[in-house]
């Protein structure tokens, strides 16, 4: 059976997908469902080629990587497929991890140009509607050093739990030592300054 | 371009849009207008689709400051620009628009901003661009 391949072209970044309709579903003839390989090519890097369960590990690694490069000072991701990080605010090193043993981990170092179509040729896979794929959330898959510096952003805690420390050791402290106005020594004490 | 992302309501002419611009609090002709959210989402309408139709520029001029060796025209000249013009319009007494006026300093902010509308190109660019922005810290 002829298989369908379906590809997205960004500038100097082109992924090609390719697998077969889901007849089950009803599916159309030139829909992809069922995915059997992709490919990512980036102009003068090598090529990056895969099965289905690489995929959307590949594409979340790509979209927590520049959502944290963007609003972070330090981004980084790490995974047991794939490392990313940068060199320095131009330059970003991504490191593809194989699953076989005796296979070194690719290297590859990309620009921010090469970042961004990459990540828009991502954008236009997921908006086809000729490539059914299940949409995998974002943030169920961070891993832990990211989840580590998306928590630390969290201000809200650093912002009011000080305070609210600080007033309650303050109340726990004060309380045995609170005065509590007593009429009937007051009167005695009058009584003793005029005696008459 | 207000005409074809349907905007006609919200930005019926160009003097709204220079009206609205006059909310950033950066500018010398900074006015307090208390900027709507549809006046807010139309104006992010309207940046991803200039650089949708600017990213081929956008993307060159990131390219020109990834390889040192290569002497970043495009870089220096974009840079030159942003800089006149914010010399031009911005009120550089503001401490943060002398930090995006410091030479050494202002890179960083420059890619992330070019790196930023890069992203959001796509037909869900509008959603990415008001998510970035109300996560800037």
């Amino acid at each position: 059976m002829m298989q369908n391949r379906l590809s997205f072209h960004q500038s100097s970044v082109s992924l090609e997908i390719i697998g077969l309709p889901d007849y089950s579903n009803n599916e159309n003839n030139d829909q992809i469902s069922i995915i059997s390989q992709w490919k990512l090519t980036i102009a003068d890097k090598p090529l990056i080629e895969g099965k289905i369960e690489h995929l959307g590990p590949i594409i979340d690694a790509f979209y927590i990587y520049s959502n944290l490069l963007i609003n972070n000072e330090m981004p980084l991701y790490e995974s047991k497929l794939i490392d990313i990080k940068p060199e320095n605010l131009y330059i970003h090193n991504i490191v593809l991890k194989s699953s076989k043993r005796d296979v070194k981990p690719l290297t590859i170092k990309i620009g921010n140009s090469l970042l961004a179509d990459t990540i828009n040729c991502f954008d236009q896979l997921n908006e086809s509607s000729k490539i059914i794929m299940k949409k995998q959330v974002v943030f169920n898959n961070v891993p832990i050093k990211a989840k580590f510096k998306l928590i630390n952003k969290l201000k809200f805690y650093n912002l009011f739990l000080p305070p609210l420390i600080s007033i309650c050791s303050l109340v726990l402290f004060s309380t045995p030592f609170i005065y509590f106005y007593n009429p009937f020594v007051n009167e005695e004490k009058k009584e003793f300054i005029n005696p008459e | 371009m207000s005409n074809r992302l349907n905007l006609n309501d919200v930005l019926p002419n160009k003097v709204t849009i220079w009206k609205l611009r006059n909310n950033n609090p950066l500018r010398k002709s900074f006015i307090n207008n208390n900027i709507k959210p549809d006046e807010f989402d139309a104006l992010i309408k309207i940046a991803v689709e200039l650089s949708r139709y600017l990213y081929p520029y956008i993307r060159e001029i990131l390219r020109s400051k990834e390889d040192p060796k290569n002497n970043s025209v495009i870089w220096n000249d974009f840079k030159k620009r942003f800089i006149e013009l914010i010399n031009e319009r911005f009120n550089i007494n503001n401490i943060r628009v002398k930090k995006l006026l410091n030479q050494t300093r202002n890179d960083e902010i420059l890619i992330k901003s070019m790196l930023t509308l890069s992203l959001c190109i796509s037909n869900e660019g509008y959603q990415k661009l008001k998510n970035f922005l109300l996560n800037i810290k």
